[in-house]
């Protein structure tokens, strides 16, 4: 291993045994590596923006490909700077209505098209489609679960009689749901740690063993 | 006009988008207007993305300048914010530490320091995890119960040593967990959720090309 | 004080240490215990065998630095398992945040292992702002939405782009993610462009996705860590996510333990009795 290499697996050690540290208290070597690594975060788009947007989809189309029309998305990113100022900050809101009627014009259709017609589509499913009892099981638990689910969450009228009922089966199936969610996120949140241990254990403390 | 000009954008700019896609985007003129229109909204964006550059490097410039409190701190994120920014910024041509391609001070920056801090940072959930499953997870109500046993039974499951626990009982429970859990009860309410989401994902974008939704615009 | 008490009054860390020590101690005494393949698994390797060689997919890095340890498996398997069967890649990012950086460590590394070229045998779009543009745009013209690559090479001096324009040239597409994005993948690229589309998701999102795969939108779903074990069985090349698994065993029992350890004590200690009567 060269010099440079073990002074880079020290670092990255360094700054993880550092993070870590808060877990036993609040400390200065810890605030310092969070600093820093709110600092770099925010660099990093710096970087990433200037050239992948700023650099390929602006001024190279403008100065090499003649597309002098790209003016008018550049002016309209500059005027959401002028969210700094207090007289002209309402100038802002023109490129965010842009931004907000191209991403809804987008989402109206989308949303609709490719979430929830297939959602529908594959929960209508015949009960007798040859898949036997059990698949047959499985569908009337899919549909009864979609359509108690949605019911629980429409709160434009009481929860009372049928509705009730339903509201309550609906609440049975997403407690199922949740828990298996907790269990998943358990299993998530223990594997980015497992990470950082497989770092320290293999990479960091193998080196020197 | 403060009101007017940026409703009449979002109106126009949205119903661009939902015609285009009944149309041709290769051959029709609105396809090929949609398209257009999608290219200045990543250029836009850009220039979002560097507003909140500015605007956190302005709250910590001004915090060292007026000496608040943990000022010093905020010194070293100034730093961290130059020495990753300025760098890629200039280009590779000159030397091949600038730039943002393998070697430079940007990408070093980001191997060695930003990307396993970031994945330490959320390590750190994994305790608070363990510790707010012990004092908070409590079996008060049959609801909360069910929702409990449904957690432990996927813990052990999708783990091999839980699984080969489960395995010592009768009936394939892991394969009925995936098949009624995940595949069933799981499923049904994710589902039930999206389309609910999904609806009102919908709804709140037909509202604001239509101008009645502007709360976008903040204040004033 | 009862000992019930006591034990709920713990200081916190203690329980840090007990999982510190469930994580450690399986990387020095390793045990091997079998990992099973879910159906969900399994169909999103026989979705990628059944691809004709030499097909183009696209591999999208579309996790943040933070939760690596979950999706990078699913990442490298991914690339291992297209590149042995001469799968020409191209990789990008909609996370403004490490993903073209991961992309580009990934796939140079894997690439390397099977003697695979740049430029060639795969391509790194890099990033750029903004999913729905991107996901929309690339419909009509991948060149339109990059017109270089990741590190500023224009896509026309990249032999394998010749023969890509748009998704109609690409077969399949992977989608490791640990946010929203994957959706929109779904509900714009799969729904619009009918793309074959098998996902790698962080546990957290993985429930969500169970409804995709009923709903076939999606051919196959990795669900975190154990999902990445999973492929990394099938592709028959183990990494880091299956030598993690038994720490994830351990940590799993441990945390099982202290639920009903606090439940114990809630209902000895006569506090659920109080609560409900509240």
């Amino acid at each position: 291993m060269s010099g440079i290499e073990i002074f880079q697996m020290w670092l990255v050690a360094f700054l993880t045994l550092a993070l870590f540290s808060f877990l036993y208290k609040d400390n200065p070597i810890y605030k310092l590596a969070e600093h820093i690594f709110a600092g770099l975060t925010t660099g990093y788009q710096v970087g990433l923006i200037w050239d992948t947007v700023v650099l390929q989809k602006l001024w190279d189309p403008m100065i090499y490909d003649d597309k002098w029309w790209l003016l008018i998305p550049g002016l309209l990113g500059i005027l959401m700077f002028s969210r700094f100022t207090s007289r002209y900050s309402w100038l802002s809101r023109i490129p965010l209505a842009f931004v907000m009627g191209t991403t809804g014009g987008v989402f109206l259709t989308t949303q609709l098209h490719g979430l929830v017609l297939p959602a529908m589509k594959s929960t209508m499913i015949p009960l007798g489609g040859g898949g036997g009892f059990a698949e047959a099981i499985l569908a009337v638990i899919v549909v009864v679960g979609v359509i108690s689910t949605l019911i629980y969450f429409y709160f434009s009228k009481e929860h009372s009689g049928a509705l009730g009922v339903t509201a309550k089966v609906g609440i049975w199936f997403i407690m199922v749901s949740f828990g298996a969610h907790f269990g998943y996120t358990v299993m998530g949140r223990v594997s980015l740690l497992i990470g950082r241990v497989q770092f320290l254990i293999e990479d960091w403390i193998g080196s020197f063993l | 006009m403060k009101t007017t000009a940026p409703v009449t954008i979002a109106f126009v700019a949205g119903v661009i988008m939902v015609i285009s896609f009944f149309f041709n985007e290769e051959t029709t003129f609105v396809g090929g207007l949609s398209q257009e229109l999608l290219n200045w909204l990543i250029i836009i964006g850009g220039f979002t993305l560097l507003l909140g550059v500015v605007s956190i490097t302005r709250v910590n410039w001004t915090a060292v300048t007026q000496k608040k409190e943990g000022w010093i701190y905020k010194v070293f994120t100034l730093l961290s914010i130059l020495v990753m920014s300025l760098p890629s910024v200039l280009p590779s041509s000159w030397s091949p530490l600038l730039g943002r391609e393998a070697g430079s001070i940007y990408d070093w920056l980001f191997t060695y320091m930003q990307a396993p801090m970031m994945a330490t940072m959320f390590a750190t959930l994994a305790f608070y995890i363990a510790s707010a499953a012990y004092r908070a997870f409590r079996a008060r109500s049959a609801e909360a119960t069910l929702l409990l046993i449904t957690a432990i039974l996927v813990m052990l499951w999708r783990v091999p040593m839980g699984e080969a626990f489960l395995n010592l009982f009768p009936g394939d429970i892991p394969n009925l967990l995936n098949t009624y859990i995940m595949n069933g009860a799981n499923l049904a309410v994710q589902r039930g959720i999206i389309i609910g989401a999904a609806l009102g994902a919908a709804s709140m974008s037909l509202r604001i090309i239509l101008g009645i939704e502007r709360t976008y615009m903040g204040k004033g | 004080m009862t000992i019930w008490e006591k034990l709920e009054q713990l200081d916190r860390r203690w329980i840090y240490l007990a999982v510190a020590i469930a994580v450690i101690i399986p990387f020095l005494v390793p045990a091997k215990f079998p990992i099973s393949v879910s159906p969900e698994a399994q169909s999103f390797y026989d979705n990628v065998e059944a691809l004709p060689d030499s097909s183009v997919v696209m591999l999208v890095f579309d996790y943040y630095p933070s939760t690596m340890a979950e999706t990078e498996p699913m990442a490298i398997a991914g690339a291992r398992h297209f590149f042995s069967k001469d799968c020409r890649i191209i990789t990008l990012s909609n996370i403004p945040l490490g993903g073209p950086s991961m992309a580009e460590e990934v796939t140079r590394r894997i690439a390397a292992e099977y003697g695979k070229e740049y430029g060639i045998d795969y391509v790194n779009l890099g990033y750029k702002y903004g999913y729905v543009s991107v996901l929309k745009g690339m419909g009509l013209s991948i060149e339109s939405i990059f017109p270089t690559d990741n590190s500023g090479t224009p896509l026309s001096e990249l032999p394998m782009m010749d023969s890509v324009t748009n998704y109609e040239d690409v077969k399949f597409i992977f989608e490791v993610a640990d946010n929203a994005t994957a959706d929109y993948w779904i509900s714009i690229v799969n729904a619009g462009y009918g793309v074959p589309m098998g996902v790698g998701m962080t546990a957290v999102m993985a429930p969500k996705f169970y409804s995709f795969f009923g709903s076939n939108q999606i051919v196959g779903l990795l669900g975190g860590m154990k999902g990445a074990a999973e492929y990394e069985i099938l592709i028959n090349h183990e990494g880091s996510a299956t030598r993690g698994m038994g720490a994830q065993s351990l940590v799993h029992l441990l945390i099982i333990a202290l639920v009903l350890l606090g439940n114990i004590g809630f209902f000895a200690s006569g506090k659920h009795r109080r609560r409900i009567g509240k």
